[in-house]
Order: structure tokens, then sequence, then C-alpha cells
């Protein structure tokens, strides 16, 4: 078995963990419910990969997601940071067994839990009680969803795991509202200062330890504010630690930032797909298509037996992180870069060729991607779940690999040099915390139907069960835009003489020369993909 | 104004506002923290949104829970937290002298005079105080070798403020002896040598001083002995897991026969040094009944494990980084990062290494070992809370000790330094400053008594008889502190009540260089949010 550890830091990639570990959740609700989808129950996907067995003192057994979560004080809402599970139940005054003296208290207003969480543990009650409630009426959940549509405020309001309390990191005094910390230089001495590195590192270690083989760790960053400066830190950290262990680097951007207007302008919507409604200022939703992304690139690492030589009915593909690392940036290209595409949910996969959509449909999550590259050299990793076939019924693995490879020879104008195609037959699950962003054209198992169903409203968990997911990780020159914006501000901000940047990254601890080399790394990057403007990039 | 230019939206305070904007803020945090000062003080408990609860009577963590906003006390809040950086104690002490600085200023400033006189004033007393610091403080050295007793007594009285007298007692022997055991002749002392280890377990009163250490995982293997007895220890930093290099890992094996010679290719290696380990272990343990454990930086596979276990050798995977120095300095031997050239010189010693399981949780210890130089404190508790509370109060305590030694000094406590302090401004140093800075000494002397009347306002005493008693006292010429317990002066050499010189010092110098700053704030734009937001 080969261990994957999660790194979460910052607050949109609390978000997106907080959805991506729902859906976890889910999968494993419905591989234990009689009455789900046979589909679901032979999923052959190993969840041990993500989660770990353990007790607590009171040898009562649990299974937690392998996972550590940095966060700023007070986003935990209404969520404990010890977590749930492992929290002990005494009265507080008892406890102040170290003092005699005075006690004074001093409480903050409790956070009210929301109609979700609410219910979440009304549910959890009656279990311990052993009454089984079945009256957990349709207008409930009806009530549930219109609840978090309304308002979620922290990635906590919509969560419905149960986290280790090693997992849940808050950074305290920082003494500044989270809208402050905004900066790379706000956040470059918070990893060193105290005792914080410390103990984020010890609480990965704890993680690590456990794991027997640990194949790599995912790291789900947001890529500015202070959380970046926290998250380089830490990475060197773990860089040192772990010399070995390959690292998936995950950068997001929250739609809300205001810092940057410009480039995040481009968002996601629209660009996700044709058939999701999404609210782009609602971290809640955009959140959500990251998080199933993220699922779904993974699923390759988690597929039993781990061995590519033996394909099961149910999945095919699977690989580990160091291949896939050494596939996307080891072969002939040294390119770290990769671009996320994904289709969600994927269209039907049809036989014939005219009818095939599936390359055309996935789109770039990552900004700022060149589209219509042509790129020969081009390496890919393709996901798919849950396929669904012409005749709207599930696709047989062979099928859903026929018609990607079919799908290439339609379009030989972006076929790449390899594509590795990972299939699962388990479609992507929708928990009822997932957001209303289905159109009215996405069926009650995800697929595409031919013409708009009579209500406009955006469809959400109550009507959507399931989507068939295609995603896609490749390492191909259409990324050289990313690239080269990059190094254009970086020359233009603060490498050229009096760039109105460069006092602001020598505050950030960047001297000129540190910059001339990040500036020599990145149009390294460049020339690797695209030798030929190397020259011509100087216009820029 | 330049700034009004630049940004129209700014909001100014003029002055006379900016500056009781400060003072106001400066007492707010005073008033939160005084009641955490002294062996009387009161213990907070915090709940949380959540309904999470901290409990602390600690300032440096009570700062760091607070959700501070406004800017002046989050400047208060930032030097006092870098006090304890520094000098690893004095949080509470330094917010509550800024606090009265400002407040005792305020009275001035309220009848007209200016802040910068005052400032002049502070800078004068300042330089006086510390010089009085060094008279005052009384030599930690007996002979060559740090006075034992008057390290117990430091960490004696730090402990008491943060734990209940008879558990401070205790910990306080756990605590001078760890500082003593890692301390090497001509060479800073290093806490990180002492390693805080805690279980939720039993008793507070069952916390104990390990000589040797601790481990906070164990063995991962169902067949590796739980515990033994003359044990070697190997201490390393090699890989045991089988991992693809980089050069082999490929995607394109032409064959399933190739891809399995690859991996098998691979594993051999790996397997090659964990023989490499085995080796060394029969050459060692052969023909007694010596045994041998494994505590390795990076990971151990299955395989691995196995193939130790098989020789009877416990192995412990992934040890924390600074394990490896503590291990070499409890056992002996060094660290290895390559098991190509072992010999025995690399291996330390222990004369038990035994496994602790509570739960999920795992503990190794390794102990009797020989002339050890790192220890551990292991801290038990039956919660959470009373954990926290005793790993607080231990790292104070162990600060306190390792400044004594550093200062070679220490100063006595109970407020008898402070009020000595004031009465030698005031009688000495006030006559000799010219004009109305003398109101700056006076106030700076003033503000030093904030100590000794928070602790006894603490304790339940009237703080003005206290006060009177004690000053009446020092114009005998007896340096006396404050009794607690029923508010008359007492002699602290004869109590045991000592302070840190280090922690003292830091504190006469940061407190007014902040109280200036905010006393000589001129306007308070508030600019920052609204230029922030997108317009």
């Amino acid at each position: 078995m080969r261990e994957i550890v999660t790194v979460q830091v910052g607050g949109f990639a609390n978000f997106v963990g907080s959805h991506f570990w729902n859906f976890q959740d889910e999968l494993l609700g419905l591989a234990d419910d009689p009455e789900s989808d046979p589909i679901f129950k032979n999923q052959r996907l190993n969840m041990d990969v993500l989660y770990r067995a353990g007790e607590t003192q009171m040898g009562v057994a649990t299974y937690t997601p392998r996972v550590v979560s940095v966060n700023f004080q007070g986003s935990l809402g209404s969520m404990s940071s010890s977590g749930t599970i492992y929290s002990e139940k005494i009265s507080a005054r008892s406890n102040i067994s170290t003092w005699f003296g005075n006690v004074t208290t001093h409480a903050s207003e409790p956070r009210k839990k929301n109609l979700f969480l609410e219910s979440l543990y009304e549910e959890e009650q009656d279990k311990v009680r052993g009454r089984e409630n079945d009256n957990m009426s349709e207008s409930q959940d009806k009530d549930i969803v219109e609840c978090l549509d309304k308002g979620v405020e922290y990635w906590t309001d919509f969560s419905k795991v149960h986290y280790h309390p090693q997992s849940l990191y808050e950074l305290s005094g920082l003494w500044m509202d989270s809208q402050d910390f905004n900066n790379y230089g706000i956040g470059r001495d918070i990893f060193s200062e105290g005792s914080r590195g410390e103990e984020l590192s010890e609480r990965l270690r704890f993680f690590v330890e456990e794991c027997d083989h640990i194949q790599g760790i995912q790291f789900l960053v947001d890529d500015s504010g202070g959380f970046s400066a926290l998250a380089a830190d830490f990475l060197e950290n773990i860089a040192d630690d772990y010399t070995n262990i390959p690292l998936l680097l995950y950068s997001v951007r929250s739609p809300s930032l205001h810092t940057n207007t410009r480039s995040s302008k481009r968002s996601i919507s629209g660009k996700a797909s044709k058939y999701l409604l999404l609210q782009d200022e609602k971290l809640y939703h955009s959140s959500a298509v990251y998080a199933a992304a993220l699922h779904s690139s993974i699923i390759p690492f988690r597929m039993e037996p781990l061995s590519s030589a033996l394909d099961s009915s149910e999945v095919s593909g699977a690989m580990d992180v160091n291949t896939l690392v050494q596939m996307l940036s080891g072969r002939d290209r040294q390119n770290i870069v990769a671009i996320l595409d994904a289709a969600i949910p994927s269209p039907a996969l049809s036989g014939k060729q005219s009818e095939n959509t599936l390359v055309m449909d996935l789109q770039p999550l990552t900004p700022e991607v060149a589209e219509d590259v042509e790129d020969t050299r081009a390496i890919e990793s393709m996901s798919l779940l849950g396929a669904i076939g012409s005749e709207g019924i599930e696709a047989s693995i062979s099928e859903a690999k026929d018609a990607v490879h079919a799908s290439y020879e339609q379009n030989t104008s972006v076929r790449p040099l390899f594509c590795n195609v990972s299939v699962s037959r388990c479609p992507l699950p929708v928990p009822l915390p997932f957001p209303r962003i289905f159109g009215n054209l996405i069926g009650r198992k995800g697929e595409i139907l031919g013409s708009p169903l009579s209500d406009s409203l955006p469809r959400g968990p109550l009507d959507v069960h399931s989507v068939p997911l295609a995603t896609r990780l490749r390492s191909s020159s259409a990324i050289l835009p990313f690239l080269e914006r990059r190094m254009g501000n970086l020359q233009k901000y603060g490498i050229q003489w009096g760039a109105v940047g460069s006092d602001l990254v020598r505050t950030w601890g960047f001297g000129r020369e540190e910059l001339q080399e990040m500036r020599e790394n990145l149009s390294k990057m460049v020339a690797e993909l695209n030798p030929q403007l190397l020259e011509s990039s100087d216009s820029d | 104004m330049s700034l009004r230019v630049l940004n129209p939206n700014a909001e100014v305070l003029n002055k006379s506002a900016a500056l009781h904007m400060n003072i106001n803020a400066a007492k707010g945090l005073q008033d939160v923290l005084k009641t955490n000062l002294g062996p009387k003080g009161t213990i907070k408990m915090l709940v949380g949104g959540a309904g999470d609860i901290k409990l602390t009577k600690d300032g440096n963590t009570l700062l760091k829970e607070m959700q501070i906003q406004n800017p002046t006390a989050i400047m208060i809040a930032r030097t006092a937290v870098a006090q304890d950086d520094i000098s690893g104690d004095g949080t509470t002490s330094t917010v509550i002298f800024i606090g009265e600085l400002m407040k005792q200023s305020e009275r001035y400033i309220d009848e007209g005079m200016h802040p910068r006189v005052l400032v002049d004033g502070f800078e004068i007393a300042k330089r006086a105080t510390l010089q009085f610091l060094e008279k005052f403080k009384t030599s930690a050295i007996m002979g060559n070798e740090p006075d034992k007793e008057i390290l117990k007594m430091v960490a004696r009285t730090t402990l008491r403020t943060k734990l209940y007298e008879s558990l401070a007692d205790q910990l306080t022997d756990i605590v001078v002896n760890s500082v003593l055991c890692i301390r090497k002749p001509e060479e800073p002392i290093d806490l990180f040598m002492v390693e805080i280890m805690h279980m939720r377990h039993k008793f507070d009163v069952d916390t104990r001083l390990v000589e040797g250490l601790v481990l906070d995982h164990g063995s991962r293997h169902p067949d590796m002995k739980r515990r033994a007895e003359n044990c070697y220890i190997l201490t390393c930093n090699v890989s045991l897991e089988y991992e693809k290099s980089e050069i082999n890992a490929g995607f394109f094996y032409s064959n399933a026969e190739q891809r399995e010679a690859m991996v098998a290719a691979e594993r051999r290696s790996v397997d090659e040094r964990v023989k490499k380990i085995i080796e060394m272990k029969n050459k060692v343990c052969a023909g007694t009944d010596n045994n041998f454990v494994v505590i390795n930086q990076k990971g151990i596979d299955p395989p691995s494990l196995d193939l130790l276990a098989r020789e009877g050798i416990i192995a412990l995977r992934r040890a924390k980084r600074r394990n490896m120095e503590r291990l070499v300095l409890a056992c002996g031997g060094e660290a290895v990062n390559s098991v190509d050239d072992l010999t025995p010189d690399c291996l330390g010693w222990a004369g038990l290494v035994y496994e602790h399981v509570l739960g999920e949780e795992k503990y190794t210890f390794v102990e009797h070992v020989k002339n050890p130089h790192s220890c551990t404190i292991l801290i038990k508790g039956p919660n959470d809370h009373t954990i926290a509370q005793i790993k607080d109060a231990v790292r104070d305590g162990l600060r306190s000790v390792k400044n004594t030694l550093e200062d070679e000094c220490v100063v006595l406590g109970a407020g008898a330094f402070e009020v000595a302090a004031r009465q030698y401004l005031i009688n000495e140093v006030k006559k000799t400053v010219q004009g109305r800075a003398q109101l700056g000494v006076e106030a700076f002397a003033d503000a030093l008594l904030v100590v000794p009347k928070t602790l006894a306002e603490n304790a339940g005493l009237d703080t003005q008889d206290v006060i009177i008693a004690l000053k009446s006292e020092h114009d005998k010429g007896n340096v006396v502190g404050l009794n607690l317990v029923n508010g008359e002066a007492v002699d602290p050499q004869f109590a045991g009540i000592f302070d840190n010189y280090s922690v003292k010092r830091q504190l006469i110098n940061s407190g007014p260089v902040i109280a200036s700053q905010l006393l000589l704030v001129d306007e308070v734009i508030r600019a920052g949010r609204n230029m922030r937001k997108p317009t």
C-alpha cells in the first residue's frame, strides 16, 4: 500500500480540501450503504491511500484523513481545532488541577452551527443512542442545500468529515484580520517565528511516520497572499526532511482575491464547463470544481492493485505519484509545471467519431494557458471517472479507453506524444453539501441531456447524484504564456532599473541576485519548452 | 499631511486624540494581563467560538490567543512577545510596565506637560535604573561553580507563578537537573537538548525527568521486542525503503520481465543496506544477550522491518531530526548517514529500551544511559489542559535556569528590586536632573512600583498599605519584598525569591522605548484598510 499525505495551506486551499474530503467521505459512505449503486460498492479504489486508521484513548476505532491543514486563527468557524472524535468531554471547571488560585473566564461569542452541521450532529447523536432516524425528510435536505447556498463563511460550514486532532493547525498570535494577511511579505517570517515551523513539521511527521511506504505528498496552497510565503518555507523544510518523496504542488487561486485583480479576472467560470453555473465570487462554488478535478487527477494513485500490468474490470491505468512526476517532468523535457484540465461532467463517449467531443470539452483550470497549441512533444495523463457510454449506461473500461484514443485520432492537431489513460468506473458522487452549480442540461447521473429540463434553477446535490468526470494533467508548451508572463512581470516590476516593485521585493527578502536567479530559472523553463522563442522573448 | 494629500480617504486623528488612543490601548492591555502576575494571579479560561477551551496563566500564551485589533495594543504585544523570545519570561511584566508608564504620563500630560519632556526623563531614569541593577544584582556563583541552591530558587520562583506550590516544587528539581545535564563547559546552553514529551496519562505529579530519551513513536513491526536490555543504539539517516531511483523510473518497460528485473535490482540495494546493519549487529552482539536498536531518520519499509525483526533488531523510523542529535548526546556513538563504513564506535549504548502504548500513541523510552548530555522531561497529566500548563511552566523554568547560568547573577524578587530602584531614582537621581525632566524620572520611578502593586492587588491586599510599608523599610536600609500571604515585608533572599537578571534588564530597556514612541506620536492616520478596498 502506498500512502499519500495531504497538506492544505491557506484559505482557499482549505475550501478545496474540504470539498475533496467530502467526496472521499461520500465514497466511504456509499461503499457501506446496502442501497447504493453497485458501482460504488465495488469501486476498487483504496481509501487507505488517503485515510489512516487509528483509535482514541477510549479505544474507539477511527478513520480519518491523512491531512495537515494550516488555517488562519478563527477560520475554523464552529469546528474545534482538535477535531471532533478525539475530544474529551469533561466540564472545564474540574479541569483546572494545576492552579488553586482564582479563575476568570473569557468567552467569545459561540459560533452557531448552521443547519447542515446541526443535522450532522443530530444524526450522530441518534446513532449513539441507537436510534435509527429515517425521517430525514426531503424538505430538510432542501433547506440544508438552500442554507449552504446562501451562506458559507468558513470551509468547515460544509464539511462532513471528522478530522484527527493533529490535522487542523491554526496560526495564532498574528494579530491581524485574514483580509490583511494578503501579501508575501506579511507571511514571510510566519513559519519560522516562535515554534510554528517546528510544530507544523511535527504534525506532518506524525502522518508520514505511520506510512509504511509513502508514495507522495500532495500540497495545496493559495498562490498568493501571506500563506504563499509560509508554504514556501514549509516546502523547503519538506524537501530537506523527505528528500526522496515526490511532491505534487497544487497552487490554487481564490476568485475573490482583490489585491491581484488583474490576473484573477481570468476566473474559472465559463471556462470550467458550459454546463455549470458558477457564481464566481463564492469560494464555496469555485472550490468545488477544483476539488472535483483534484479528486479525479489522483485516482490512478489509489487503484487496486497498484500495478499497471493488471487491470480489473473496474479500474485501469494505475500508477504511483513518482511515475506520474517522472512522466510529466522527467522525460525528454524538464518541465515542472503541468496544466490541469477538466470536463465536469464529461460528455458521453461515443463510438462514432463525429460525436466524440471529449478532448474538446476539456477546459484548462490553469489560467493563462494558450489554446489550440500544437505540441507534438506533449505528455499527458488522463483520468476518466464513471464515463457514460453512448446509450446512457456506464461505459466499460475498454470502451472508455477506446473513446479517448478515438478522440485523439479525430483531433490529431492536439494529439500528444504520449498519453497515459487511467479509467475508473466509479463516478464522482455528489454529496449533500456540494453546491448547486449544475445547469439544467445535467441529468440525475450527470449525463448531458438533449434538451433542457423545465426548471431553470441551478441543479444541486438533490437533483444530481453523481457526475462522470474527465481530467487531464499535461506537460505542454501551452503553459508558455503563463511562464512568460511571470518572467515578464518579474523583469518589469522587480529587476529593471527603477522598477516599481523593487523596493517591495527587497522588503520581502529577495535581493537583486535572487531575483535574477529566479528569472534565470523561469527562462530556463521557458527555453525547455520552446527553444526558438528564447531570442524573441526579450521584446515582450 | 502629505499622506492626506495622497489619500483623501485616510482618517486622521489629531495629536491629543492620538495620544489618548495610545494611552487607552496600553491601559486596556494592561488591565487584561495584570491579573496574571505572580503566584497569586488568576488563571484565565478562554472559550473559543467553537467551544474549545484553553487555560493559561502565561502572558505570552494569552497574548497569542487574543485577537488584538488596536494597532497600539499590537505594538505593545509584539514587544512583550519579543521579550519572551529573547529572555524566556517577562511578557506580563512588560505589558503592565508599558501600561503603567503610559498611565503615569497621562497625569502629567493632562496637566499640560509636553510628552517630549517626559520622554527625556524616561531616558535618564532608564539609564540610571540599569546602572542601579548592576549594583543590586546578586551573584549566583559559588567558587567556580554555579550555586545550585540559587538555581533552584530562581526556577521555583518562576514555576510557582504558573503551577500550584507543591507541583512547582516538584518540577523545580526536574528543571534544574535537566539543564545541568545538558550543560557543557565553555559552550552555550542549547535548551533544545532537553526534550519535552507529554503523555495523556495518570496525574500531573507523575511528571518526571528521564535521563535518556523518550521518542513519540514505536517500532512498526509486530514481532519486534517491546522491551530490551543492554542495547546498542545505531542512530542513522539512511533510507531503508525501496524507492525508484530517478534514472530508472521510466514508464516504458518493453516487457513485464524487464520491469520485474528492475524492481528486483532496486529492492536488492535496499536489502544490502539492511544486511550491513545486521552484520554489525552480529558483530557486536554475537554470543552475548545484548540487543540492537536502530533509530532512523528516514523511512523503513515493511520488507526491511521484516529482515530486521527476524534478527531480533528493534527499528524505529522517521525519528525527529533533532532526536538524531539528542540520541548521540544521550547514548554516545555518532549519527551516520551511510551504512557503508559502520564501526562499533558509531554505536551508542542504553541499558533499557522499552515501548509504552496509549491508544494509537506509542512511546519509546531509551533509558539507563551512561553519562547523558541530553534528557527528556516527561510531562504527564489527565487531560490536555493540565499538560499544556505544565509545558508552559517547564519552558519558563528551563529558561530561567539557563538565564541564571549565563547571567551568573540574579535579582531579588517579590518587588524588592522595583521598590529599591524607585527609592534610588527619587532620592538620588531626581536631584541631579535639571528642570522638568525630573517629572519624567518621577513618572518612571512610580511606574516601577506597578510590579509590587499588582502582586499585592492580586493577593487581595491593600496596595496603599503595602507600598507604604515597603517604602519605609527601604528607607531604613532594609531591602525587602512583599510577603503575599500576610502583606508584610519579607527578605526575598531568605524566602528564596529570585528573578532573572537578563529578564529585568530587557524589561527596563524595552518598556520605556515603546512608551516613548507611543507618547511622541503626532498623528494617527488610518489609511491601510481603505486603500486596500477595491474602489
